[in-house]
């Protein structure tokens, strides 16, 4: 299954849906090359989880964590851009959030962030030559049986 | 009497330990600023690892306040007070550098101050062009931040106009320079490259500059993404890339932004200095043209030096310094670091 997304609003659109869909202990892998609007897409899955904080690239900061105002799923924005070694424990990251009661979204988190997460979805941009980008999905744990559910 | 101000500073790759004296006329002076860096230890594994960050920060933490100590030529019991970063930053990196800070404050049984980072950029500015003049206008712009800053008084009413909704100018840089294959951190190579360059070659796009985007704003991400493109394009026709006006003309459009937002936010405000401080303040295309832009428009333009601009502990010392002589009430020896410390928030 792949999806086609014309614009930025599209991409926004999707991660609501996506963050409308995540539970805590999820793990999400934003694949794509520079430009491909992972940044962009995390801020619909915060949208649609309903989490506060403006989202940006945490390139710098390595990781972001947006609490849910309710005490609900808090979503962990991380991005490996500049992370050496590999992510097995969120404790990696020196962050003040627990696995059991976030959902984890990584960038750039291809061959280094898997072992946080069994029920993991990798999600994967391509960007072509006039803008418009194609998503495809690489289901692991629980996603295999969820994926569909996907708008 | 003059009072010695000790900074501590470890909230991203450096340990900074910085010394200052601040005078009864409110100047104040730079006795030392020594810094520590663990860049190199990240570049071994190839990229950052907060762990190792915060090893490296306990590592050098002790021999740098020493070096600090012996460039001033003062001893400890000479300090009056120890100000420290208590964030934004890395939890763990914060931690080592509020840790050291009680426990010096504590021993020599002086006041400490928890501070805002992102005001030290501004206070640090005082150490090379004397007091302040408010209110002023700041333009942040480094790895981490992109923001423009109204400083109605520097030991405590800072407010945000505007900052980047996506990327940092600095980020940008990083990654346009991987995308040219140029070496990290991004900007240096990015502003060599951009001399040989024309800066009009390639019309990169001016984020957020739209009739219905927010005025004071910036976004760097669009930026991006169009040099990637670009890029890509004269990769798939075959042809070689022209490194240095990708360079020169991706560094126009930063620059372009930058500056003529800064400028106008300090016309709109009635404001007449503008401070440019932060990393990406060293760049050499920033500069000049925010000196152009401020002199045309009457500002009075304070850049502080390199070495001032980049992340160390006197900007933490001369913030602490204009924190304690405006006689604000010093933190709790239980501060905590706070990773994601608000920019309005100067002394925690």
């Amino acid at each position: 299954m792949t999806i086609e997304l014309t614009t930025a609003d599209d991409a926004i659109r999707f991660g609501r849906s996506l963050g409308m869909s995540l539970r805590a202990g999820d793990l999400v892998l934003l694949a794509g090359p520079l430009g491909a609007g992972k940044t962009t897409m995390t801020r619909g899955i915060a949208d649609g989880m309903g989490v506060s904080g403006r989202v940006s690239s945490p390139t710098f900061v390595l990781a972001r964590v947006h609490s849910a105002p309710d005490g609900g799923v808090a979503l962990v924005h991380v991005d490996a851009y500049r992370l050496g070694g590999d992510l097995s424990e969120l404790d990696d990251l020196d962050l003040d959030a627990e696995l059991e009661q976030s959902a984890v979204v990584v960038e750039w988190g291809e061959g280094l962030a898997e072992p946080l997460s069994e029920d993991r979805l990798v999600v994967r941009i391509e960007r072509h030559a006039d803008d418009t980008r194609t998503v495809s999905f690489e289901p692991h744990g629980t996603w295999k049986a969820r994926v569909d559910t996907l708008p | 009497m003059a009072k010695i101000i000790m900074g501590i500073e470890s909230s991203c790759d450096e340990t900074g330990v910085g010394l200052v004296a601040a005078h009864d006329d409110g100047t104040v002076e730079l006795l030392a600023d020594e810094v520590a860096s663990s860049v190199e230890q990240h570049a071994r594994f190839g990229g950052v690892v907060p762990e190792i960050a915060s090893r490296a920060h306990l590592e050098a933490m002790v021999p740098t306040t020493h070096r600090a100590f012996d460039a001033a030529g003062l001893s400890m019991s000479d300090v009056d007070a120890v100000a420290v970063t208590a964030g934004p930053g890395l939890a763990g990196a914060l931690l080592v550098g509020v840790s050291a800070a009680k426990a010096y404050a504590a021993a020599l049984d002086v006041p400490l101050y928890g501070v805002n980072h992102l005001a030290g950029h501004i206070a640090v500015d005082t150490l090379q062009h004397g007091p302040l003049p408010t209110p002023c206008l700041a333009l942040l712009v480094s790895g981490g931040h992109t923001q423009l800053l109204r400083v109605d008084d520097i030991a405590g009413a800072i407010t945000e106009i505007g900052s980047t909704v996506d990327d940092a100018a600095g980020e940008a840089y990083d990654k346009v320079a991987r995308l040219l294959d140029l070496p990290y951190p991004g900007g240096p190579p990015i502003d060599k490259a951009a001399r040989d360059g024309d800066p009009q070659a390639i019309a990169f796009p001016r984020g957020m500059t739209g009739p219905r985007d927010a005025k004071f704003d910036f976004s760097f991400s669009g930026l991006k993404t169009a040099v990637a493109r670009w890029v890509e394009g004269a990769q798939g026709r075959g042809e070689e890339v022209p490194v240095a006006d990708v360079a020169a003309s991706f560094q126009e459009a930063v620059a372009d932004v930058l500056t003529a937002k800064a400028v106008r936010a300090a016309t709109e405000a009635g404001v007449g200095t503008l401070v440019v401080s932060g990393g990406v303040a060293a760049n050499s295309r920033l500069s000049t043209l925010a000196r152009e832009r401020c002199a045309e428009a009457g500002i009075e333009l304070r850049i502080p030096r390199p070495r001032l601009c980049t992340d160390n502990g006197a900007m933490i010392a001369a913030l602490g310094a204009h924190v304690a002589a405006a006689g604000h009430k010093p933190s709790s020896l239980d501060l905590s670091a706070n990773p994601g410390l608000p920019v309005d928030t100067v002394l925690v």
